[in-house]
């Protein structure tokens, strides 16, 4: 027996105890919170009755295929066949036109092109119908030039095409990025060093590169079609989504097998988004085109050599960058208009005011009696409005406790899964955590909805959608949502550490724990966090799951927002619900863009980085302290107090 | 010092070491060399703890640690990727094994300290991190981070194979150096011939899961103890039958010959060479001249067959291909199997 050996055996037992614990747990909440709601779905479907109170389990699919369900299916697929053909044009141009070719202002034009980053879901939709719909800003200036225009050509299928094609090229100008970075020039070199002409290069030599990054984007874009929620429901498009929350909140009274028409719609989504799946891992399978040069050179940006192709280029980028950019700084600009402005959407130059954020201020009007009302704050700002900024504290605390349990849960997950590599139950575990991604978001929170939506005995006889115990159910509703995403990124990060450094703690003494907590975790972190800020930006503004989940004590941002832009003016109330909504979206940008900045720009930092920036910040208050004549000492101490 | 004792390591149904038998002395740079997959590496880690033998026994000091976890057996570790701590300064990568001790802070810093002067390392280093270093300051990082800790022996696994052709040589040599000061046993895999024959005391040749010869470097060199030695040792060539015939050797076995173990020297017209000794004169043609600038390497053909050669270049003896020319031969430098 070698000294040490009782704590090791005790350390020992105590891993395998929270390891048990572990285990259950994450078998208690896969059976609780994916299985169960989505298998009662399934099962709803199939438990229809006759008038005569027997079982008819095809009820509901002959009711599908003898109404006009099919055409709710059938316009999906327009829009998403539509959307990836649009999606990928827009996305691969503005990946070419800032990492590919020389164009001018390419630094601009990226930051425009990622706008969408911080400004997405209904923010973005809202913003889109803020400058198009039959009274927007673009609109109205527009019917100046063409007065013959019809005034509601933002509506319907073509504003929702057209809305969507910019809000989700996101994925576009973050992996199709990295792709085109990844690209080794030297390839590009030697095909023009054989002849082949700038554009033979590209469609030859970059292209296919960039095939399997495409492809997973084009399914991707897919099932974002496919599954497409708020702005067919806020421009009034008839497909799946809209349908599935409007059947999920009808009652037998109104129509026929409601909740099953929702279910069978959910599980239709369900095998769409299998299939495509299916497809793509089968091709990710096939493997990449990986790079086999051991000296890689650094992509040298392309210029246009035709000179009527250059300008046409430039233009064609520009005129992208304004589609962009016109709804953020015309939200930026109109959330400082005052509410008539607002209201009338035209710029007035003396309408200034902070009144969208901050204060409030009473409302008198005339009714329709002669006499004058007024109605205290009804104009208020997004920090004095408790309904507004009560919306976005919930997604907020919603969002950054989901996002954070998606990364918990999947790091201590993937520490377990290269743990047990080649293991099966390691694949089991990754198995579980990529289900949520075969279904659908609107499955998922639908399931959840009508599965919890009474006394469970599985959550201790509580019913999770009564008052505020629906606010878990959204909580753990995002996490699953969020797994699989944090789950493929989270892998890669771990794939980076070298097994070696695990070795070497294990040689110093150090304890699975110490191990995971002091070598692993921190080299994961800049990733783990990356996920984070991505997913808690798109669960912050995010509006399907909201609108499913439809609830007076979930009431997260985007149902605020909608609510109180339906109810503007009514009664003289809310007179500024736009304005206020303007504000409060470019607080959100503002939160959304001070995370990633966060992330992307400081924690990517290694520690080289970390401590050059430190060094010369060292350096530089020395240089101030000499000019200022302060003693060397004081420049220390004043450095010190700064790190 | 450290004694392996039939040590049998399966993978699944692959036996990757069969019934190794070793025996590391006290103070003595030891090395495993073999081609990949010999089960150097696998010896290495079986010692180290990271593997369970099937049978066998390891003994350390005497004492049984066959079974024994990684970070009890008092073996420092310098692993082919260095694994130093990306997260952490030099100086934390170094103290990181002392804080896992539960060590005294002022402790610690001495002992960081102290080290880091005798690995070579500045005060301004050890503030910087692992990635700011060259590739010669983060092997130092390393060693530093594995003796720190006052291990019995020290391994280390390949850790030259990362750095460039100059700067592995320089290195080797600061190894050796520090290998020495130190004093302390060291365990050292390689697939590098030429590192292990100037490293070591003493190498242990893997095959396939065997040790093939275990010897001093002149031993395993000149006296290699199997073919397959023979031939993964230095450049070598094969005596075809018209040698061997001629020398009366063997016809059974097979036998080899080094380059720098045969003479050549210039055929002159009408004048023919006295063999000294028992050395056999064979004629020959230049074939190729490989220019290494020391010594130049000659393909020569002779009885019927293709020779290597080498001779010290000094810079007047220089062959050109076609060039006739003596080669002598010794049957005491024949190595037959």
């Amino acid at each position: 027996m070698y000294a040490g050996s009782g704590r090791h055996q005790t350390e020992y037992g105590m891993g395998k105890l929270w390891g048990i614990f572990g285990g259950v747990l994450f078998i208690y909440l896969f059976l609780g919170f994916m299985v169960m709601p989505c298998f009662n779905t399934l099962t709803s479907i199939f438990s229809a009755k006759d008038a005569a109170g027997n079982p008819d389990p095809f009820a509901v699919i002959r009711f599908f295929f003898a109404g006009n369900m099919p055409s709710f299916v059938l316009n999906s697929l327009k829009l998403a066949v539509l959307l990836v053909i649009t999606v990928n044009v827009v996305g691969i141009s503005i990946v070419l036109l800032t990492e590919y070719f020389d164009i001018k202002g390419a630094k601009i034009l990226r930051l425009g092109y990622m706008t969408t980053l911080i400004y997405s879901g209904v923010a973005l939709v809202t913003g889109y119908q803020f400058l198009y719909d039959k009274d927007g800003i673009l609109t109205n200036w527009l019917l100046q030039f063409f007065p013959n225009m019809d005034r509601q050509w933002f509506s319907g299928f073509s504003s929702v095409l057209f809305t969507m094609t910019f809000a989700c090229t996101s994925n576009h100008a973050l992996f199709l990025r990295n792709a085109i970075r990844g690209i080794d020039y030297n390839t590009v070199e030697a095909a023009r060093n054989m002849g082949a002409k700038p554009f033979k290069v590209l469609l030859k030599v970059v292209m296919p590169t960039l095939l399997p990054t495409l492809f997973s984007l084009t399914v991707m874009t897919f099932i974002t079609g496919l599954c497409a929620m708020s702005a067919p429901t806020l421009l009034g498009y008839n497909s799946i989504n809209p349908e599935i929350v409007r059947l999920a909140g009808s009652t037998t009274a109104d129509e026929a097998f409601p909740q099953a028409r929702a279910a069978l719609l959910s599980i239709i989504l369900a095998i769409f988004t299998i299939v495509l799946l299916s497809i793509l891992n089968h091709y990710e399978r096939k493997g990449h085109y990986l790079s086999v040069s051991k000296t890689k050179a650094k992509l040298v940006k392309q210029k246009i050599q035709n000179p009527v192709a250059n300008v046409l280029a430039h233009i064609y980028a520009y005129v992208l960058f304004i589609i962009y950019m016109t709804p953020v700084v015309m939200i930026v600009i109109f959330s400082l208009q005052n509410w008539q402005a607002i209201r009338s959407k035209t710029l007035d130059f003396s309408g200034w005011t902070l009144i969208n954020y901050f204060g409030s201020q009473d409302y008198s009007y005339t009714t329709s009696r002669g006499k004058t009302k007024i109605r205290p704050d009804a104009i208020s700002g997004v920090f004095a409005n408790e309904k507004t900024i009560g919306g976005i504290r919930l997604s907020f605390i919603l969002s950054a406790l989901a996002a954070a349990l998606a990364c918990v849960i999947v790091v201590v997950a993937v520490n377990y899964i290269f743990k047990h590599k080649n293991k099966k139950r390691s694949r089991v575990v990754e198995a579980c955590l990529l289900f949520p991604w075969l279904l659908p978001t609107i499955l998922i929170c639908y399931s959840f909805r009508i599965f919890f939506n009474k006394e469970v005995w599985y959550v201790f006889g509580n019913n999770m959608y009564y008052a505020e115990n629906v606010r878990f159910l959204i909580v753990m509703a995002y996490t699953v949502v969020k797994l699989p995403f944090a789950l493929r990124m989270v892998k890669a990060a771990f794939y980076a550490i070298d097994e070696e450094l695990e070795d070497a703690a294990r040689n110093l003494g150090a304890s699975p724990l110490v191990t995971f907590l002091k070598v692993k975790l921190p080299i994961v972190l800049p990733s783990v966090l990356a996920v984070f800020a991505l997913n808690f930006n798109a669960l912050f503004t995010e509006y399907d799951m909201s609108a499913t989940f439809q609830s007076s004590y979930g009431t997260s941002y985007a149902m605020v927002m909608q609510s109180m832009c339906n109810e503007e003016g009514r009664d003289g109330m809310n007179m500024n619900a736009s304005g206020r909504r303007c504000a409060s979206t470019v607080f959100i940008m503002i939160v959304s863009g001070l995370i990633l900045y966060l992330v992307y720009g400081v924690g990517a930092r290694d520690l080289g980085e970390r401590l050059a920036i430190r060094e010369r910040r060292r350096k530089r208050l020395q240089k101030i302290g000499r000019r200022l004549g302060l003693s060397h000492a004081a420049a220390e101490d004043a450095e010190v107090r700064i790190d | 010092m450290i004694r392996l004792s039939d040590i049998v390591v399966k993978f699944g149904d692959f036996e990757a070491l069969h019934n190794i038998n070793v025996h590391v002395q006290e103070g003595e740079f030891f090395t495993f060399l073999g081609p990949s997959g010999c089960g150097k590496t696998t010896t290495l880690r079986t010692i180290t703890g990271f593997i369970d033998p099937v049978s066998g026994t390891v003994e350390m000091q005497g004492r049984d640690i066959t079974h024994v976890p990684i970070e009890k057996r008092n073996i420092g570790i310098v692993f082919q990727s260095y694994a130093l701590f990306p997260t952490m300064t030099v100086h934390d990568n170094i103290a990181f094994g002392l804080k896992i001790k539960k060590m005294k802070k002022d402790e610690i810093e001495k002992k960081v300290n102290d080290i880091a002067r005798k690995v070579d390392l500045s005060d301004e280093q050890l503030k910087k991190a692992v990635s700011q270093l060259s590739g010669g300051q983060q092997q130092r990082v390393a060693i530093a981070r594995a003796l720190v800790t006052e291990p019995a022996i020290i391994c280390m696994d390949e850790p030259l194979s990362n750095l460039d052709a100059k700067l592995r040589v320089q290195l080797r040599n600061e190894l050796k150096k520090m290998q020495k000061e130190f004093g302390i046993t060291t365990i050292y895999v390689t697939h590098d011939q030429e590192e292990a024959l100037t490293l070591s005391d003493r190498i242990a040749v893997f095959n396939k899961g065997y040790i093939e010869q275990i010897g001093t470097p002149n031993e395993v060199y000149n006296h290699s103890a199997t073919e397959f030695v023979a031939n993964f040792i230095g450049d070598i060539n094969k005596l075809q039958n018209g040698i061997v015939s001629s020398m009366h050797l063997d016809p059974e076995k097979a036998h080899y010959i080094r380059l720098e173990r045969i003479g050549v020297s210039l055929a002159k017209d009408g004048q023919t060479e006295t063999p000294s000794g028992n050395s056999v004169l064979f004629s020959g043609v230049i074939e190729s001249q490989e220019y290494y600038g020391l010594f130049i390497k000659y393909t020569i053909q002779a009885a019927g067959q293709t020779l290597k050669a080498v001779e010290k270049n000094d810079g007047i003896n220089i062959y050109e291909p076609g060039d006739k020319v003596n080669l002598l031969i010794d049957p005491a430098d024949v190595m037959s199997y």
